[in-house]
């Protein structure tokens, strides 16, 4: 501290460590700068007016409000590419953006239904599919089979770690592809796949594709079962059937074409039907950090920044009119509730009432202008 | 006035920026909301047109979205950001006055920062002119000057990072803090020996 014996209030205000103490002071920085001035009391006077310039002078920002924020990011996500499942506009009519939903869900299944009704040559028989089949090639595969009655968790060379359920079966060839990772399941698994954009990963399950660049979630897919679903838990994923006639161009496409699942969305793809439907997964988990979970305490809060808040917190677009719901204020606090609970009580409040739509939340209101 | 510590929330950001890179729109968000902020008042020293900056922050993340397979995912996230948003304005302003848009100050001759004076902290009247005073001395630097001060002393940021951001090596960095810093003692100095002087003849 003897470089600060003749210090002027001039050098004070431009040190770095004096004004880490003037600005925030820890317990530490205050002993030290105490003592100091404890033994070189000429130097308090000094000390205190630095101090108090450099607490004084504030930079003067221009500012800008949370919901504008909000707004802004809300148009540029968007703006990226997904063409279906995109954010829709909220301030649209409800009716309108249900109609649209529909539309766009309906589409989405008979594209989805005329690919594999036409393309599978046998379909529900998971042997037959062309693409991808570990039969196909005389690749050596590893293969881990959980006999056991505990899940058993199997670490891959890039990072990633597989948790396979009971009776679970998962395989992968020996010496990796160069440009992709492969997997097969049958049963059910959990995926902690390592981020490699440049090397996505595919899991071949019962004829249906799952490609992701680096992400969390679960495929069940048992062999004598009709359907597979898929559970995302962070990050993104896109599953697309085997049979799907632009199958090539998904499988080597740099993003993520197909259906394209967010956190907490979840894909149910029947076999024998020949459907996709998406919905949310039974109970959502909120996708920010543990350390930035926000408050849900609400105090005359329109309902609107009500489910802007939960919908942000958890992942999930929740669509409704803004027109009538920013007149509908709720007061409550919701931080040990799960998502269906929160949802059931802001809607219970105002009179509203929810739908899971094509893994979305939809709230149907009437407004509460009277 | 805040000091921001670097490293707590550094871990973090370098996760949700890989997870950005893989094409995580919640990442997106994430990124863009916990950042806006900052690109919004660094972007608006500028240039004063606000909704100007507002664009290019959103030009620039759909940018890094559209390239996020060949980003570098071991990027310092807050200076690589504020280095590309400051590029972009730059570049945006130079391609609008080039079609003839004209009358947008041209960033690169512009930095301006504003303080407020926080009279609580004050006790003496000296004080105020002092601080007065140094608010008017920051003022009048040059604008390279100005800019590595805002981001050594108000926006907490280090060497390294400030020449990432403004394009120079870390020694000018050095030198241009250096000679700002000297700049301001100096003529404060003179300033508050010229206003003590008056202040005992009258």
């Amino acid at each position: 501290m003897d470089r600060y014996n003749d210090f002027t209030v001039e050098d004070f205000v431009w040190d770095d460590f004096f004004r880490q103490w003037a600005l925030a002071p820890t317990p530490e920085t205050s002993t030290v700068w105490d003592e100091w001035v404890g033994s070189n009391p000429e130097m308090l006077e000094k000390v205190q007016q630095a101090k108090a310039i450099v607490l004084s002078l504030r930079l003067h920002e221009p500012e800008i409000a949370d919901p504008e924020i909000t707004r802004i990011v809300k148009q540029t996500i968007a703006k990226t590419d997904e063409p279906v499942y995109g954010f829709l506009p909220k301030t649209e009519n409800t009716y309108r953006l249900l109609t649209y939903l529909v539309a766009a869900s309906a589409t989405l299944l008979m594209l989805a239904g005329w690919a594999i009704y036409t393309l599978n040559p046998k379909k529900g028989d998971p042997q037959s599919t062309n693409i991808g089949s570990p039969t196909d090639s005389n690749i050596a595969f590893i293969e881990k089979v959980n006999h056991s009655a505990e899940p058993m968790r199997v670490d891959m060379e890039d990072g990633s770690k597989i948790t396979i359920a009971p009776a679970g079966r998962l395989r992968y060839p020996k010496k990796p592809n160069a440009d992709k990772r492969e997997v097969y399941l049958e049963g059910e698994a959990f995926f902690d796949i390592a981020k490699d954009p440049g090397h996505p990963f595919f899991v071949y399950s019962n004829g249906l594709i799952t490609k992701v660049l680096g992400t969390s979630f679960s495929i069940e897919a048992y062999y004598d079962s009709n359907e597979v679903t898929v559970e995302v838990k962070t990050g993104r994923v896109a599953v697309f059937a085997e049979s799907d006639p632009a199958v090539k161009e998904k499988i080597s496409g740099t993003g993520l074409q197909g259906v394209v699942l967010r956190p907490n969305q979840k894909i149910i793809y029947s076999r024998d039907e020949v459907r996709m439907v998406k919905t949310l997964v039974e109970q959502p988990e909120m996708v920010v950090a543990k350390a930035l979970t926000p408050q849900f305490e609400f105090e005359d809060t329109p309902a609107s920044d009500v489910f802007d808040k939960v919908g942000k917190a958890y992942g999930i677009d929740i669509l409704y009119d803004e027109n009538l719901l920013k007149d509908c204020p709720l007061t409550a606090t919701l931080d040990n509730q799960t998502l269906h609970e929160k949802l059931s009580i802001i809607c219970k409040a105002v009179e509203a009432s929810y739908e899971i739509l094509d893994g979305q939340i939809v709230i149907y209101s009437k407004g509460c202008k009277n | 006035m805040k000091f921001q510590p670097r490293s707590t929330e550094f871990s973090d950001d370098k996760r949700t920026w890989q997870r950005f890179l893989a094409g995580d729109v919640s990442a997106f968000e994430t990124l863009m909301s916990g950042y806006f902020r900052t690109l919004f008042h660094y972007g608006c020293k500028f240039s004063g047109d606000q909704e100007f900056v507002k664009d290019s922050i959103q030009d620039l993340f759909l940018y890094l979205w559209e390239r996020r397979a060949n980003l570098n995912a071991d990027a310092d996230v807050k200076p690589y950001l504020m280095a590309s948003l400051r590029r972009l304005m730059h570049r945006n302003v130079n391609s609008k006055s080039w079609v003839g848009e004209g009358g947008l100050t041209v960033p690169e001759d512009h930095f301006e920062i504003e303080f407020s004076v926080e009279q609580e902290y004050i006790n003496h009247e000296s004080t105020l002119v002092r601080t007065r005073q140094l608010d008017k001395l920051i003022g009048e630097l040059p604008k390279r000057q100005k800019e590595v001060i805002y981001l050594k002393f108000f926006q907490g940021l280090d060497r390294d990072s400030i020449s990432e951001i403004m394009d120079v090596t870390p020694q000018t960095v050095s030198n241009l803090l250096q000679i700002a810093i000297k700049q301001l003692k100096t003529h404060w100095k003179a300033e508050f020996l010229t206003f003590f002087m008056l202040h005992l003849l009258l």
